[in-house]
């Protein structure tokens, strides 16, 4: 039981670092993208590959997932200087599928649909992490820097400048902000702590393939931001909690038929974002009205 | 001879996509609502079709009716109970993209429970393929695939011009402020536009049943398609919308001849991803881009 | 603001709690299933859960083991993430010393956990060559896909006069082990190998693959490819003129197939698995099945029935020496037995994990499939 529980906390603090990231650009932004499993499969891709040709020492393969993630990122970033709200959704959304065909044919770099397995336990001053509690410990060392980094980010100068634009962006211009420069280097910050939660996973499971960064994935985070509450601090992890543990309560009610029970969850989850969306739009965590900051 | 078939393909697989991205386009350029379940509208015409044409056995008519008015109810209730309160919370078009995604989610795990979730397809000799000229191969199906897809837009665009409701419709597509102004229902005017996008769903629906076979994470497909084809057209432009799921269907066809098959739904993507940054207002479209 | 969040912890706590609690019977052992319960391809967790559940049913009767056996099923969505935390869930929790799975993202993930904590996973539905380096706790039940096309092949050119060959293959290492290794065995029987065309995954508009085919004039279309992709093809493919043979492996073996009328005619492989046998085990299970869901089984049922009895098996041999039902003593029985009584035949375990069993080319007629060729 033990492990099992320790299972889900890793996940829950590697997806809560997606979350987190993500609502960096959605909440305060303004900028909706379907992409951000994409920067997952960046992260985790790079570190795998570096951890396989290279050394497993975390001091040298998160920084190098976070540089690929960064980069990458520059391409989603042309979009969003372009366009914003549908249009951006429906680049986003190109630029996720486009990913999954990559993952999926890049053979030498993410060992194509078979993916990578073998990937080696990661290494911290020479010492393996491979017990479960350990493990724990690293994860939450990830997700609690990146939790200090966004939300410090967000009251400086930066911080303000992103939500500027988020609520005008002609207004901005007006007063002189370089619009263009605070967009790209938000998706590239988001980009690159999304590649931490990559690289994470994938010394975590041992094994990454292209099924973990599709475009479901995407829209798991997306309802994850959403229904916790976009533009708030708290609402990702709530919104990643309540999406992690759902499925594993509904696999305890014993009394529904085992054939439909996957079918249940997923219902239940669909509902519930329909009915949070109609009477609390502002997410678990977030104002009633949209107004909030 | 292979590139005239694939011409031909292309412009099978166009008609339909025309058709499906055209109802959405309708619904979004002149509502503004992210309307992302119009995919789950087709799963549900799509298996109303299959259930009681080829497993209770009855009358093909009978089956499109009960097909059309499923889709048009299922349009019509999304509309009431789901966009329209989100609407009144000054929602923004994310939380209406949000709850329509729950909503395609709901559709398709209940469709599996109710209609079974394996492979299923609807058995006519429509399908089958003649050779009408060496090495050229064309099915009825696709003849009557181009023949409703014109028709629907024919009837459309004599909707849109002749009637009150299509003229008030083009309006809201316009200015909602100035159509309140001037005593008409916006309200109103959308249960019809969600009617009538839901309707044009419903031929593509029953011909991919008889075309490709249905299985209850089709909706997603067809989404993404309609979505495309509308962005690329043009936000609020009917005819754009119908061009763009032409071209790619012809794009991902005429790919082959040139690509590895692996990456001709990347094509799709590709055209979406580079109509977005180049040209944001689509063929037809209103300019947008900032 | 912390009133949700305190909601939520203290019932999933309580949940845990309660359900940590539970009595259980001595001697009652649970073993897990990790299938896909939902999403597209929950159809197959729910003809592995036919076999699976009926194996179960006929082992209680018998009282084959000291106590009653039951199966908890985990939804893993067939994505490796859920099918990791399913894994998880099975092996600390439900405390499952053999848990079977399917889907071979699903399969290499758990195959980590499985290695880790000495719990035996068993593999009834990937055939691809991968699933045979993934540890010794890692079990195939079903002949990998070379056994398959080493049969297929030289039946399809030495028996049917079928030389010319065009293969269809999603990039995948199964689909990737067939193109390379096709054409060898080709040239060895004197075929030939015209093209090979790779898709993605999710390609569901196949009439340009079609005009393709077309151009190169094959005997033979040979698919790599499964479940509901398979099935559009085979329909597109017919749909579009193509009257050449088809023929595939053993992901075919689904009611979609026999539900399909394009195809008809389709030959597939399978381990061999007579339906008409008189072989005890399997009269049983087809007469059991048939008269449950009123229909033939398929392979992947019988597969799965088979991982079950092939539990039980070594669980009977273990308590008959009075050791505890473990991963690692299964392990060892398993070495040690060799061979064992299943569905369609004999079937023997090699070191590595994987099984040999003669292999036969089935033909899909109307409704259900017929023999054609049994293999050594």
């Amino acid at each position: 039981m033990l492990a099992y529980l320790l299972n889900l906390a890793t996940l829950v603090c590697i997806n809560a670092v997606l979350a987190i990231t993500l609502n960096f650009i959605m909440g305060y932004a303004g900028i909706f993208s379907l992409a951000h499993a994409v920067f997952f499969g960046v992260g985790a891709y790079t570190a795998a590959w570096f951890a396989m040709h290279v050394s497993a020492s975390i001091f040298l393969a998160i920084p190098a997932a976070m540089l690929a993630a960064a980069l990458l990122s520059l391409v989603l970033a042309l979009p969003a200087l372009r366009v914003r709200g549908e249009y951006f959704v429906a680049a986003s959304l190109g630029l996720q599928v486009l990913a999954v065909t990559v993952f999926s044919e890049w053979k030498s770099f993410t060992g194509g649909l078979g993916g990578l397995i073998g990937i080696p336990p990661v290494s911290l001053f020479g010492h393996d992490v491979t017990d479960p509690v350990q493990f724990l410990l690293l994860a939450l060392c990830g997700l609690v820097p990146v939790m200090l980094i966004t939300t410090v980010l967000l009251r400086t100068s930066f911080g303000r400048n992103l939500k500027a634009i988020r609520d005008s962006e002609s207004a901005s211009y007006a007063f002189g902000k370089n619009v263009a420069a605070i967009k790209t280097l938000s998706v590239a910050i988001s980009a690159a702590l999304a590649a931490i939660a990559g690289a994470l996973y994938a010394f975590y499971i041992g094994f990454i393939n292209v099924e973990s960064f599709m475009l479901n994935t995407s829209v798991l985070l997306m309802a994850m931001v959403i229904i916790g509450g976009t533009g708030t601090l708290l609402g990702p992890i709530v919104g990643t909690l309540l999406l992690m543990l759902l499925p594993s309560l509904f696999s305890y009610m014993t009394f529904l038929p085992q054939t439909q029970i996957g079918a249940i969850q997923q219902m239940a989850y669909g509902l519930a974002m329909v009915l949070l969306m109609i009477f609390r739009p502002g997410g678990i965590v977030g104002a009633r009205s949209r107004k909030a900051v | 001879m292979l590139f005239l078939q694939l011409l031909i393909n292309g412009i099978q697989a166009g008609a339909l996509y025309a058709l499906i991205a055209v109802g959405f386009s309708l619904i979004f350029g002149t509502t503004r609502i992210f309307h992302f379940a119009h995919g789950a509208t087709f799963t549900i015409a799509a298996y109303v079709f299959y259930h009681l044409y080829a497993v209770a056995h009855l009358h093909w008519s009978i089956a499109v009716l009960a097909s059309a008015m499923a889709a048009v109810l299922f349009g019509l209730a999304l509309n009431r109970w789901v966009y329209i309160p989100i609407q009144k919370h000054e929602g923004s078009f994310f939380t209406v993209f949000v709850a329509a995604f729950g909503v395609s989610i709901l559709v398709e795990n209940l469709c599996g429970m109710v209609f079974g979730r394996s492979y299923v397809s609807v058995d006519t000799t429509l399908s089958r393929s003649v050779e009408i000229a060496h090495g050229l191969y064309v099915s009825p199906l696709s003849g009557v695939a181009i023949v409703i897809a014109l028709l629907f837009f024919g009837g459309l665009q004599v909707f849109l011009m002749r009637t009150h409701t299509g003229m008030a419709l083009r309006a809201l597509s316009d200015n909602p402020e100035l159509v309140r102004a001037y005593g008409l229902s916006p309200r109103r005017l959308s249960m019809s536009v969600f009617a009538l996008g839901s309707l044009l769903a419903v031929p593509a629906a029953i011909l991919s049943a008889m075309g490709s076979g249905l299985q209850p994470s089709l909706g997603e497909h067809v989404m993404l398609i309609s979505l495309a084809a509308s962005i690329v057209g043009g936000i609020g432009s009917l005819r754009g919308a119908a061009c763009a799921g032409l071209v790619l269907g012809l794009a991902e066809n005429l790919a082959l001849a040139y690509f590895q098959p692996q990456w001709s739904e990347a094509v799709t993507f590709i055209v979406l991803f580079l109509s977005i940054i180049v040209r944001p207002s689509g063929f037809f479209g209103r300019v947008i881009a900032s | 603001m912390f009133k949700p969040l305190n909601k939520i912890l203290h019932s999933s706590l309580v949940a845990c709690a309660l359900f940590a609690a539970a009595p259980a019977h001595a001697g009652d052992i649970t073993i897990g299933a990790d299938f896909p319960m939902s999403g597209p391809n929950a159809t197959y967790g729910d003809i592995f859960g036919a076999g699976a559940n009926l194996a179960a049913e006929h082992i209680n009767a018998d009282h084959m083991l000291d106590g009653k056996l039951a199966i908890q099923y985990e939804d893993s969505q067939a994505l490796p993430q859920q099918g990791l935390i399913a894994m998880t869930k099975l092996v600390n929790v439900a405390k499952a010393p053999y848990v079977m799975t399917a889907f071979t993202g699903v399969s290499k993930a758990a195959s980590t956990v499985a290695a880790r904590t000495k719990t035996v996973a068993v593999n009834g539905g990937g055939v691809g060559p991968d699933l045979a380096e993934l540890g010794p706790y890692f079990w195939n039940v079903i002949p990998l896909i070379n056994a398959e096309i080493d049969t297929m092949v030289p039946y399809l050119v030495k028996e049917r006069n079928f030389k010319r060959f065009v293969l269809i293959y999603v990039d995948d290492p199964l689909g990737q082990a067939v193109a390379k290794d096709m054409p060898t065995i080709l040239s060895k029987v004197g075929g030939k190998m015209l093209d090979s065309m790779s898709i993605p995954v999710t390609e569901q508009q196949f009439s340009g693959i079609a005009a393709k085919v077309r151009a190169d004039n094959p005997d033979v279309i040979y698919i790599a490819s499964y479940g509901a992709q398979e099935l559009q093809l085979i329909k597109q493919l017919r749909d579009n003129g193509l009257t050449q043979q088809i023929a595939s492996y053993s992901a075919l073996a689904i009611p979609g197939t026999l539900a399909l009328p394009q195809a008809k005619g389709a030959l597939y492989t399978t381990q061999h698995m007579d339906w008409s046998s008189a072989d005890p085990v399997t009269k049983r299970f087809v007469d059991d099945y048939s008269k449950k869901y009123n229909k033939q089984p398929t392979a992947y049922v019988a597969n799965y029935y088979n991982a079950v009895r092939l539990f039980a098996l070594l669980a009977q041999d273990l308590e008959k020496h009075k050791q505890p039902i473990t991963g690692e003593n299964l392990l060892k029985a398993r070495k040690d037995l060799k061979t064992f009584d299943m569905v369609g035949g004999k079937m023997v375990f090699n070191e590595n994990g994987t099984v040999t069993m003669p292999i036969q080319v089935n033909e899909v007629e109307d409704q259900a499939s017929k023999i054609v060729y049994a293999g050594k």
